[in-house]
């Protein structure tokens, strides 16, 4: 049994195994970061290290603009990053043979590894991987 | 070289005497016998005589019957021309007597044509007076027929007047009637003016009261806002606390994360955590009950202060309602002692109008009087107007026998013949 955060992007719910995830915390002021793409917010002191935070839903082509973020940090074996996200819906146990496969097109453009239904709701699955290659391009 | 006829006579027989005498001294010197110059003396004389008697009478007698034939004419009325004897040396009483009877006819001729003229003109006038009278008499016939009218308009007049008379007695009646209308509403108008005074006086009560009402509620609108402010204090401690639950919740997502990365050691923390994320879960619910709670205590509180406002604003026009209730009050007064004083007016007027309808009731029984003594003089007019009209008939008819009577005379004047055979 694993277990996901699941949380909003604009209407899209996601979700990231907490696995990845090294602390969820409340949007902290950003630092301006000169000459950034759109996507990024700014930087934030996360316990002395400096961090880019990184709006998820902008990046994925969901809207823009989220008022009060919520952030997600993630673990230093992953990416010295952390993600701003529309709120959190909380703590998902699930079986790995109950994900579903998605759809190609849409797994490559929005980022989705596989789709989980849950209480009567889709929660999309972040592929990690690809948003981090994708933010090489960057 | 003028001798009377008795000069003629004695010149005559003095010829005839002297003849004799000279023939008596002539004949013996004709050689006539003696025995025959006596009786040729004689034969002569009587010759002579014969000769002169002859010749005198002839003329005499000539002269007569001229005369004699004038008047005879004359007689007859002819008096177209005139004497004209014989010329002779010497004139005598017939010339005078021929004169005479032409100073005669030229007398007669000019009298004839006078009258004759007298008379034509006597009956111009005579016709020109009997068509006068004939129009006199029309119009007196037609002045008879106007004052007949006359007569019978007075007659009316007179109805008429009566007949005023009797309206101006209702007319009196009737205005005094209104004098004692005009004194009830006198009264009435006193009555209403207490009346609006009492109402005044309790609109002034009213909007006293009306007054302190408005300052309760005014208190009560500040002690609503008091509330609101309060109430809004709550919710700024149910932020906090729901600020907190949020982080609460936050806290217990991490330490989920935590757990489920301790893996199995982590099982019981994971349930801990999940109970303090259950509790904050209900803090933030209950938070959010308690906000939807201030919010409709808030949103019923701007409903009270509004109403209050609105209560305000009606009490602001309830107030210049009943400021303009007495004022209405003020106006009533003044306009009910206005129909008061008018009303009193009134009265007195009518009172005035009686006493001129009085007046005009004796005035108007003078001209009734007036009309009758018109009626009596009008049919007096008439009678005498009839008696003109009998006169002018009469005159008409005299007129008519004078216009025969110059006929007749223009008739016994042609009689007469003037020069020219034309009787003028």
């Amino acid at each position: 049994m694993d277990q996901l955060l699941a949380f909003q992007l604009g209407s899209e719910t996601y979700g990231l195994e907490v696995t990845h995830i090294q602390e969820v915390i409340e949007a902290p002021p950003f630092y301006y970061i000169p000459r950034a793409p759109a996507s990024l917010l700014g930087s934030i002191n996360f316990h002395g290290s400096i961090l880019p935070v990184l709006d998820l839903a902008t990046f994925l082509g969901f809207g823009e603009g989220i008022n009060d973020p919520r952030i997600i940090v993630l673990t230093h074996d992953d990416a010295q990053l952390a993600l701003a996200v529309s709120a959190f819906a909380g703590i998902v146990s699930f079986a790995t043979e109950d994900l579903l496969p998605c759809h190609e097109d849409q797994g490559h453009s929005a980022c989705i590894r596989a789709v989980l239904a849950c209480r009567g709701e889709m929660i999309n699955l972040l592929d990690l991987d690809r948003l981090l290659g994708s933010l090489e391009n960057l | 070289m003028r001798v009377d006829i008795s000069y003629k006579f004695i010149v005559g027989f003095i010829v005839v005497v002297a003849s004799i005498v000279l023939l008596n001294l002539v004949v013996p010197y004709l050689g006539i016998p003696e025995q025959w110059q006596q009786l040729f003396a004689v034969a002569c004389a009587i010759l002579v005589g014969l000769v002169f008697g002859w010749f005198f009478s002839k003329r005499f007698t000539s002269n007569i019957r001229v005369l004699n034939g004038t008047v005879e004419r004359l007689s007859r009325g002819d008096l177209s021309s005139a004497v004209e004897l014989p010329a002779t040396f010497f004139p005598d009483e017939t010339v005078d007597l021929a004169a005479s009877l032409n100073r005669v006819v030229e007398s007669l001729r000019e009298l004839v044509s006078t009258i004759s003229s007298s008379s034509l003109k006597v009956a111009d006038s005579a016709q020109g007076l009997s068509a006068t009278s004939q129009q006199m008499t029309a119009s007196s016939h037609e002045i008879a027929k106007t004052i007949e009218q006359i007569s019978k308009g007075a007659e009316t007049q007179a109805e008429m007047v009566e007949k005023s008379s009797r309206l101006i007695k209702e007319m009196a009646m009737s205005i005094e009637v209104i004098a004692a209308s005009a004194n009830k509403v006198s009264v009435s108008a006193s009555d209403t003016a207490e009346t609006a005074q009492a109402g005044g006086e309790m609109s002034r009560a009213t909007i006293a009261k009306m007054k302190q009402v408005l300052e309760k509620v005014e208190s009560n609108g500040e002690q609503m806002a008091a509330f609101g402010t309060q109430v809004q204090k709550i919710g700024k401690i149910v932020d906090v606390i729901t600020g907190i639950a949020g982080k609460t919740n936050l806290l217990a997502l991490n330490a989920t994360i935590e757990a489920a990365r301790a893996g199995e050691y982590g099982r019981g923390f994971a349930v801990v955590a999940e109970e303090i994320r259950k509790l904050a879960d209900s803090t933030g619910a209950s938070a959010g009950e308690i906000t939807e709670l201030i919010e409709t205590i808030r949103s019923e509180a701007q409903k009270v202060q509004q109403s209050m406002k609105e209560s305000v604003q009606g009490i602001d026009a309830g107030r210049e309602a009943v400021d303009n209730t007495g004022k209405a009050f003020e106006a009533i007064i003044k306009t009910a002692l206005g129909t008061k004083a008018k009303a009193t007016g009134i009265a007195e007027l009518a009172q005035k109008q009686t006493e001129g309808a009085s007046d005009m009731v004796v005035a108007i029984e003078e001209i009734a009087r007036v009309a009758e003594d018109n009626a009596a003089s009008t049919q007096e007019v008439s009678a005498a107007t009839e008696q003109q009209t009998a006169s002018m008939e009469e005159m008409a008819g005299a007129a008519q026998v004078l216009s025969e009577l110059a006929e007749s005379l223009l008739e016994v004047v042609k009689q007469f013949r003037l020069a020219g055979g034309k009787a003028e």
